[in-house]
């Protein structure tokens, strides 16, 4: 039995650019292939490799030199060796196969799906029901409310049924009960037996008002504050007539969790009812269907090239292998270029501002939207104006400022169709980036408004796809925004970079 | 032989995915004529008489769905089956365009992209064989 390591180019063509030679070609350092066909680094994918040394001359990228890497021996060799596991393509850096880019878009995918089961509908009262259910049931008590603090001064607000009407409640935070005692001093509240000497419970008061309202009687009620992550009162989970004859510690326990519970659907109906998270999921949502569709788009002539390389290779037709390398080529650089720095999206790498085609970043942009634009029959056009082809920049950010500016005017429009148009144009010390919309407009309060979230840098919203990244660009580049905008006629959005920030 | 080759009208705006598809049909067998919009694909029919039409379902003049609906709706061409090729993500599909039954029934068949050429070979071939 004969055990062969696999042969690298460099060992296979006797070429002394070895890595360990003085002179060491690409393919011998390019470490991210490292495996592949079984080689070290990239010897025996050396074709991919651009500027690659073979017979002493350094060759282009694959296009360049597809006849000679085509023709060559060790080329064949490894293709034979290999069998049904050749590997004759390599993508950039961070997705080394159709297979990487494929769970790239299953993840963008699940990310979308996520997305829109968050988005969904919350039904905040099925959501205190059931809490208030299962409270009850593991407390054994007779009822469970919970009541929620609104207006100001505040008020602890609550409604339940009893006898077949809805009833609502309406109690101050002070200490004039059992409950706004709670809400007022953040505390538990255990009251035993309500009717007999307070001595026997807590020092809270017990109000009888509730009772003789609703004719009925509480023994026992267990009061627990429902609080924000800042320890901040939001309300008061209550049961009351336990079973038991009164509520225990263990009870109590558990009406701690359960006030927690609240507490986070209370947060999540605020949140979506907020008009800014609004905007900015449906930001997300479109910015991940055009991800998506990129992602497809490209990996439907990654597959379909391949497989006419394949075939090609099989069947000896040069002139396909040669065009379809071609078009892989140009998908594989428009991954590289494009996707990568959205995907990989690094808040700890350092945001590159440098020199650069400010129109072919905003062009970039712009193209990925025009799929969501013809799905939403709405015209999306550029104008790109002189003088910008060496504009300090952050690409990333100004993609990001677009992408979300442009949705944002895709869903000011109205239906029935509508034009988005970016432009860019050199103003003295300045480019605009300006994006329009012949949609719904704005009022002043509503400008107002949106500056004033420019003006506040307002983030506690947290980060990501939306208003708040805007902000966080125009910040780190030393630019501003101004809108324009006249309710019926439409909207002008406009960045504006400074020359030297 | 002496069966005449059939014939693949493919419809897209990209001239890199109409090279590719007739680079994957060609050697088969097929014969592949291509137009840039649902307008030309119109002309084409008329023209040429194709067996078999692949659409991409985003183009510009004319939307893929419509352009198929047009094909269903002319005379001289409903009777070629129709497969439309589709990038649109399943969920937008789902949530966004309720792709009612009407538009359903009007092609024969929906391929999602990324499409495996083996996939398409298979679609095609059942089609015209």
């Amino acid at each position: 039995m004969t055990i062969t390591r696999k042969v690298n180019c460099w060992e296979g063509l006797s070429c002394e650019h070895g890595p360990d030679g003085p002179e060491p070609c690409p393919a011998a350092l390019d470490v991210t292939s490292r495996g592949v066909n079984g080689g070290l680094n990239a010897g025996r994918i050396c074709w991919t490799v651009p500027g690659t040394i073979c017979g002493g001359e350094p060759h282009g990228d694959f296009v360049d030199k597809q006849d000679v890497c085509l023709n060559c021996p060790f080329f064949q060799q490894v293709r034979d060796e290999e069998g049904t596991a050749f590997r004759f393509v390599k993508l950039a850096q961070g997705l080394r196969d159709a297979e990487s880019l494929h769970a790239r878009i299953t993840q963008v995918e699940s990310l979308m799906g996520i997305h829109d089961q968050l988005r969904a509908r919350f039904n905040l009262d099925a959501v205190i029901a059931e809490i208030t259910r299962q409270a009850r049931l593991l407390t054994q008590a007779q009822r469970s409310l919970v009541l929620v603090l609104r207006g100001k001064p505040p008020r602890l607000h609550g409604e339940f049924m009893l006898r077949g009407n809805t009833l609502q409640v309406d109690i101050p935070v002070d200490e004039t009960s059992a409950v706004g005692y709670a809400a007022l001093h953040n505390r538990v509240v255990n009251v035993k037996d309500a009717y007999r000497a307070t001595a026997a419970n807590d020092d809270a008061p017990f109000n009888r008002t509730f009772d003789d309202a609703c004719e009925c009687r509480t023994d026992s009620l267990l009061a627990v504050p429902v609080c924000d992550s800042d320890n901040r009162v939001l309300g008061v989970i209550t049961a009351a007539n336990s079973a038991k004859g009164s509520f225990s510690q263990d009870d109590q326990w558990f009406m701690e969790r359960y006030a927690v519970e609240v507490a986070l659907a209370l947060e999540k109906a605020r949140l979506l009812q907020d008009a800014v998270a609004a905007g900015r999921m449906a930001s997300i949502s479109e910015s991940l269907a055009s991800l998506s569709h990129f992602l497809k788009d490209v990996a439907h002539a990654l597959m379909g090239s391949s497989y006419i390389i394949r075939r090609g290779i099989e069947r000896g037709r040069m002139e396909d292998i040669k065009s379809a390398w071609e078009i892989l080529d140009r998908h594989v650089k428009r991954l590289a270029q494009l996707c990568k720095d959205v995907l990989t999206y690094d808040p700890e790498r350092p945001d590159e501002i440098c020199p650069g085609d400010l129109n072919e970043t905003v062009a970039e942009a712009v193209s990925l939207l025009q799929e969501e634009a013809r799905t939403r029959a709405l015209k999306l056009g550029t104008d790109l104006g002189p003088g910008l082809a060496q504009w300090r920049h952050s690409k990333r950010g100004i993609y990001q400022c677009v992408v979300n500016l442009v949705v944002n005017a895709f869903d000011a429009c109205l239906p029935g169709g509508g034009h988005v148009t970016v432009t860019t144009e050199r103003c003295g010390e300045e480019a605009a980036i300006r994006v329009a919309d012949d949609g719904r407009g704005m009022d002043e309060e509503t400008r107002e408004q949106v500056l004033e979230v420019f003006r506040t840098g307002d983030k506690t919203r947290g980060s990501g796809i939306g208003l708040p990244t805007v902000v966080d660009v125009m910040e780190r580049c030393g630019g501003r925004l101004e809108i324009e905008s006249e309710p019926g006629k439409g909207s002008t959005f406009s960045i504006l970079l400074p020359e030297s920030p | 032989m002496g069966e005449p080759r059939k014939k693949v009208l493919v419809v897209d705006d990209d001239p890199d995915d109409v090279k590719m598809i007739s680079m994957i049909l060609e050697p088969e067998g097929y014969d592949v004529i291509t137009a840039e919009n649902g307008e030309e694909a119109l002309e084409k029919v008329e023209s040429e008489g194709p067996d078999l039409i692949l659409l991409d379902v985003m183009m510009p003049e004319l939307d893929g769905f419509a352009a198929c609906a047009k094909l269903k709706a002319s005379p001289e061409s409903k009777g070629i089956p129709v497969v439309l090729l589709t990038g649109v993500a399943k969920q937008i599909t789902k949530t966004r365009y309720p792709i009612d039954g009407v538009l359903r029934a009007e092609a024969e068949e929906y391929l999602e992209k990324p499409v495996d050429p083996e996939e398409l070979l298979k679609v095609v071939a059942g089609y015209l064989k």
